[in-house]
């Protein structure tokens, strides 16, 4: 007999958008998300991992970290991170952002933002913080709502509008498609195929 | 008054200056059209809040300036302890839009005479730069008992600032109490209750119509924290009291109704921020509202509250401890107000004006993180010691 139920798999994530990111990797891969912890930057997730690790002995485990600058590319990082992963931990490293892997759906996200689906850079895992990229798209959007809620005001003080988060949400959860978005970002690739690999593992 | 799709237009607080008023013995700050508000306990975050609540007294129905005044216990209640001898207190906010920040100016400056009755000093109206009302004027020479009432408040006098007056009697503040809402009777007979003593009737006040547009999209919002919710209605009792009821998703294929008497603590403020939210535009004034709120929750009504800013542009001004809401990345430093008591009075400043937050937020460290410790009691393990 098939098998009846999902396997639930269990996340630890940096922040709400990655969140969202993972639900939708998760789905995609015909599994259920059970319950996600960190959402508290990158720090306090690296600080946990071990503990994290030490729970995939139970139960399937999916694990993204950001590499921002830490270096050129993941394969030495994990190493450093997390070198003993047990066999229910998948530990993802996203290059370099979430937003990367965001953008990797161009066409979905070119509508979203209501930009012209050129001005999406070709190979996100390239870019050196795409979170910036991300706002300066929204920057130039036909529409005043995305704007507002993406690009900070010039005295804010920080790098991203009042709502930026939510609409990266509202964005991953309706509209981007991890599949497509695969075919352009590497590090996504190889997350799907090793969480598919999770999924199947039997228990 | 604000109109739908011109948000950019809709009037709000945009600097405040106090002089003695409480806590603070002087106080100059800009506002955004969202405030977040911290600082230690007792530091005065709801007597900050409490200036636009006594303004919006002065010029509310059945208000006054006298009533106002006498609400808070008198002038020397309100006169900063910090003050030097029997100085006046002063309130002086600007209000404008989006585009043109400084549109009106309205000041109020207050004290007692010798039978500590509510004395004003000197009111003055400005637009746009030119000075419409300036008080004491030769009538308050000749009659220094008009000197009693602002004349903000009196509508035969105030028709050239009409728009201004109108603006600060729609300042709303809500600090829902559930048991409150659950008993109203304690409260019988008060209108507008902040404390939710009348939440109820507000909902059945409005029309049928935007009552259940309304409570709709409240449902749908709350179902992200109660799942289980299905239905949500307000709905009269054989005496015709108001109740909310709501149905919950049950074994029972019908699903079981309850009322406000049975929602928690949680969904009965969820419930009234949200309604809150969306009746009026003038500007919010909310004290804490992550109380007994899942961390969640609390950590998007940052982002929940730009959103509807962007459509209404209606300004929020909030006090919290919370470090979950604090950790929002899109919180603009301009729009966090740190208070800080001083020897001489609580001293407020936006986080901006601290070099330090910004290094700690280019370092990866979280507004909360960067924030919540300058709010910290000094001496707070103390506390600890309580239970020997």
């Amino acid at each position: 007999m098939s098998i009846l139920y999902a396997p639930v798999i269990s996340g630890a994530v940096e922040g709400q958008v990655d969140e969202a990111v993972l639900k939708q990797l998760v789905t995609h891969v015909g599994a259920a998300l059970g319950p996600i912890h960190g959402k508290n930057g990158k720090h306090a997730l690296l600080q946990r991992l071990p503990g994290y690790n030490a729970a995939a002995q139970w139960s399937p485990w999916a694990v993204l970290v950001d590499l921002n600058q830490h270096a050129a590319c993941a394969p030495p990082v994990r190493q450093t991170w997390l070198p003993h992963p047990t066999p229910g931990m998948c530990f993802r490293i996203v290059v370099r952002e979430i937003e990367a892997w965001l953008l990797a759906d161009s066409a979905r996200l070119a509508r979203f933002l209501r930009i012209p689906a050129t001005r999406i850079p070709p190979n996100p895992e390239a870019l050196p913080n795409p979170k910036q990229t991300m706002v300066n798209l929204a920057r130039g959007s036909r529409r005043r709502d995305i704007r507002e809620d993406m690009v900070p005001r010039p005295r804010s003080g920080r790098e991203v509008g009042p709502a930026y988060t939510s609409r990266l949400i509202e964005f991953a959860e309706s509209h981007w498609r991890p599949g497509v978005a695969a075919r352009r970002a590497d590090s996504l690739r190889r997350s799907l195929r090793r969480l598919r690999q999770l999924t199947t593992r039997v228990p | 008054m604000a109109l739908k799709g011109s948000p950019s237009r809709t009037l709000r607080f945009t600097h405040i200056y106090l002089e003695n008023w409480r806590n603070f013995a002087q106080a100059d700050v800009d506002l955004q059209r969202r405030a977040f508000i911290v600082g230690p306990n007792a530091s005065g975050k709801s007597n900050f809040l409490d200036v636009l609540r006594f303004l919006h007294d002065i010029v509310s129905v059945g208000g006054g300036f006298q009533d106002a005044v006498r609400r808070r216990g008198g002038v020397s209640r309100l006169r900063c302890l910090a003050a030097r001898r029997y100085p006046d207190i002063t309130i002086r906010v600007q209000i404008g839009t989006e585009e043109s920040t400084s549109i009106w100016h309205y000041e109020v400056r207050f004290s007692q005479d010798n039978v500590q009755r509510p004395l004003i000093k000197g009111e003055r109206v400005q637009k746009r730069g030119a000075t419409l009302l300036e008080r004491p004027d030769e009538f308050d020479r000749k009659d220094p008992e008009r000197l009693t009432q602002t004349y903000l408040e009196q509508v035969n006098v105030n028709r050239e600032f009409r728009e201004m007056a109108t603006f600060i009697a729609s300042v709303r503040y809500l600090h829902i109490v559930p048991q409150l809402v659950r008993e109203p009777d304690r409260s019988v007979g008060r209108r507008n209750d902040p404390y939710g003593g009348d939440f109820l009737e507000q909902i059945a006040r409005t029309s049928e119509k935007t009552q259940k547009a309304r409570l709709r999209r409240i449902r749908d919002a709350l179902r992200v924290a109660v799942p289980q919710l299905q239905e949500l209605e307000l709905w009269r009792d054989a005496r015709g009291t108001p109740h909310l009821r709501g149905k919950y998703e049950h074994w029972r294929p019908q699903g079981a109704w309850q009322t406000e008497g049975q929602f928690s603590d949680g969904t009965l403020r969820l419930l009234g921020l949200l309604w809150v939210t969306l009746d009026g535009t003038g500007p919010l004034l909310l004290e804490e509202p992550e109380l007994s709120l899942h961390p969640e929750v609390v950590r998007v009504l940052p982002q929940m509250f730009a959103r509807v800013q962007r459509r209404t542009g209606r300004q929020v001004l909030l006090s919290t401890h919370s470090t979950d809401l604090l950790r929002d990345d899109g919180i603009g430093l301009d729009e966090v107000l740190l208070l800080q008591p001083e020897p001489e009075g609580t001293s407020v400043r936006t986080a901006n004006e601290y070099s330090e937050i910004e290094s700690l937020l280019k370092g990866g460290v979280s507004l909360a993180e960067a924030v919540i410790p300058r709010t910290r009691p000094e001496r707070a393990q103390q506390l600890s010691l309580f239970g020997e």
